[in-house]
């Protein structure tokens, strides 16, 4: 055979033979991992034998989902990509909720699954799952490495392809016969790099031009400007321009809540007077957001009277539901940087904007001793103050959280906007509070919600994370059992939980210190020992089934139709 | 109303996957495909018609842009697609 008789030329430096589950291990280690949420088995025991001489910290959730939503919370607040790692299989079809979770979200979320080894691939074999096919729709892009040789270049892409531009989750996986593999292949780590982006000039001019003239201009405020990092500037265009501003969820806490420009948020359960802003102005300054319909209520009656500047990374946004007039596609904190449009003429509009927002204004003094859940939620933010961070699972807590809590900046702010997945928040809280150890991370969670992934307690328990939990109570599916009350004649269908289990018990047994209170009198010692408990603790917090969360949108109506309750 | 894409997409696994994937997803038949081998990458032919009214073939063309390892050769992106868009969304 020729080809044998001519050997190749070898480099003047072979690297020392390496597995493609010690050169993921390094690949990581060289992205300057911190930590990695994952489990173990069968099909990933290579990556797990190499991990222990790892520089980042493995953190042994309990559940794959938990590892996936405490890597989605920690890349939250850091802005950089998050990690976690299962086995094929079953491990890997418990990361889908997490992935989905981050592509609606747009969390930077580097996925890593094993699989069993190549030639059983496609055959059925014991824990074998396309995980690949599995989550095509739900990722940003996704990789099998068929040659250890691959995996430092597909490692560093793959942070590259969750970090850059719009973020997202990517997915590895790695057949177990390449993790066990090994090369001597050259190898760097180094990611690929895109050109920069050139921001339109004249839409540019346009957008300044509009701005400049515009009566009653308004800016829509998304998780886009997290995600760009431009909160600094967000803030700095809203005091040079004098215009007034409503969030969806993911904007909060861009501007700050005591900022008298910004009206609340916006849509289904926003703030009567963002929504009424909107419905009023006439032209909308939508910066890194995406026409969510919990956000527009009916779209062919939203802002009607607006023309529509629309600004993000992500081109693909841009008309997808509502038509913009000005569209700017590119890096939030790029462009802001360069608009700077003459401050329009908008003293009347600014001053019905804070009227109103003055008017509707939530009000805390509701009748009764319980514990009313939007005052408790309020005093807790308040008290926390800019270090809190909250961690919110979905239901009505999590609205009241965002309609109440006072929020330093969208880092302080996770949620499970897009996807809407209950149990997010006891593994969000775990993550973000590893990230940010000295912040006052609070998870806030329901009872429906918590005992989803309540098993991250232990998770807590075994590294002694400080996370805090309030965990409202109302023994039911409050969400569901409101639409039942007020869309399906109080038709009430599978929303008791009266059965809950003794919260504080379980979480006793666990290990974790916990206490209940159930009047408002309590509330706010309540609150003071939360905050001063030197490990994780939760608070159990027995609400009332009846209190709903005012106002509402009613599904499929304009965002002029807000319903409002007591009180 | 049919409108006919040409992508190169590169041959790592699943690509044609996720471009078929994306295009019924987002609300469009494929009427016709075609798949032909260019050395490093495949040229991919597809007729697409909505599934409804409300679909943009425009903002199918740039979800399809987003896909890493795809690039769409015809109908060519636009710098500015202000005007595509009011038209598709009258």
């Amino acid at each position: 055979m020729s080809a044998a008789a001519s050997p190749m030329p070898k480099p003047a430096q072979e690297p020392a033979p390496r597995s493609g589950a010690r050169l993921l291990v390094e690949a990581l280690d060289a992205q300057g991992v911190e930590f990695v949420f994952g489990y173990p088995g069968g099909a990933i025991m290579p990556v797990y034998d190499a991990i222990t001489s790892a520089r980042f910290k493995h953190i042994l959730v309990r559940h794959e989902q938990g590892a996936a939503f405490a890597a989605d919370a920690y890349a939250r607040v850091t802005g950089k990509p998050g990690v976690c790692m299962a086995t094929s299989g079953p491990g890997a079809t418990n990361l889908v909720t997490g992935i989905a979770n981050a592509m609606m979200d747009s969390a930077p979320l580097v996925c890593i699954t094993g699989n069993v080894a190549s030639p059983l691939m496609g055959t059925d074999a014991f824990q074998e799952i396309d995980i690949l096919g599995v989550t095509l729709p739900i990722v940003k892009h996704s990789w099998i490495a068929r040659d250890p040789a691959d995996v430092p270049a597909i490692v560093a892409e793959a942070f590259h392809v969750a970090a850059s531009g719009r973020p997202g989750p990517v997915l590895i996986d790695l057949p177990k016969d390449v993790q066990i593999a090994m090369t001597r292949a050259p190898h760097s780590f180094a990611p690929p790099r895109d050109p920069p982006r050139r921001i339109d000039p004249g839409q540019l001019r346009r957008a300044e031009a509009a701005i400049g003239l515009a009566e009653r201009p308004l800016l829509y405020i998304g998780g886009g400007v997290r995600l760009a990092d431009a909160v600094d500037e967000v803030r700095a265009f809203a005091r040079a321009t004098g215009i007034p501003a409503v969030s969806t969820l993911q904007g909060l806490g861009a501007l700050h809540a005591d900022s008298a420009a910004h009206l609340g948020m916006m849509g289904m359960h926003g703030s009567r007077a963002a929504n009424e802003a909107v419905q009023a102005c006439d032209l909308l300054i939508v910066l890194g957001a995406r026409f969510d319909d919990r956000a527009t209520g009916k779209l062919a009656e939203f802002a009607p009277h607006a023309r529509v500047l629309h600004i993000d990374v992500d081109a693909a946004e841009i008309g997808k539901l509502r038509a913009a007039d000005i569209a700017i596609a590119g890096d939030l904190k790029s462009v802001l940087a360069v608009l700077s449009p003459r401050a329009p003429n908008i003293g009347a509009w600014m001053e019905r904007c804070q009227r109103d927002a003055a008017h509707y204004a939530p009000r805390y003094d509701a009748p009764g001793e319980g514990v009313y859940a939007p005052a408790l939620l309020k005093d807790l933010s308040e008290a926390a103050g800019d270090a809190f961070v909250a961690a919110c699972d979905v239901g009505q807590h999590q609205m009241w959280a965002a309609q109440h809590c006072r929020f330093a900046s969208p880092f302080a702010h996770l949620t499970s906007g897009g996807l809407g997945a209950m149990g997010y928040g006891l593994p969000a809280g775990l993550g973000a509070k590893l990230a940010r150890p000295e912040a006052h991370v609070v998870t806030i969670s329901g009872d429906g919600s918590f005992i989803m992934n309540i098993q991250e307690l232990a998770t807590l328990k075994r590294y002694g994370i400080a996370l805090k939990i309030v965990l409202l109570d109302n023994s039911s599916l409050g969400l569901v059992r409101q639409w039942q009350e007020l869309f399906f004649d109080k038709n009430f269908s599978e929303v008791d939980l009266s059965d809950n289990p003794d919260f504080v018990a379980v979480a006793q047994a666990f290990g974790i210190e916990a206490f209940r209170i159930s009047r408002r009198e309590e509330v706010s010692a309540g609150i003071a020992r939360l905050l001063a408990a030197p490990g994780p603790c939760l608070a159990h917090v027995l609400i009332d089934a009846r209190e709903n969360v005012w106002p509402l949108v009613p599904p499929g109506k304009s965002n002029s139709d807000m319903m409002h309750g007591e009180p | 109303m049919t409108d006919t894409f040409f992508i190169l997409i590169d041959r790592s696994e699943g690509s044609l996957q996720r471009l078929i994937g994306l295009v019924e997803r987002r609300g469009f038949h494929i009427d016709r495909m075609n798949v032909a081998d260019a050395g490093a990458h495949r040229e991919v032919r597809l007729a697409v018609r909505g599934r409804d009214s409300g679909r943009c073939v425009d903002v199918l063309g740039r979800q399809i842009d987003r896909l890493i390892g795809a690039r769409r050769v015809s109908p060519a992106a636009s710098a500015t697609y202000v005007e595509e868009v009011a038209v598709c969304t009258a």
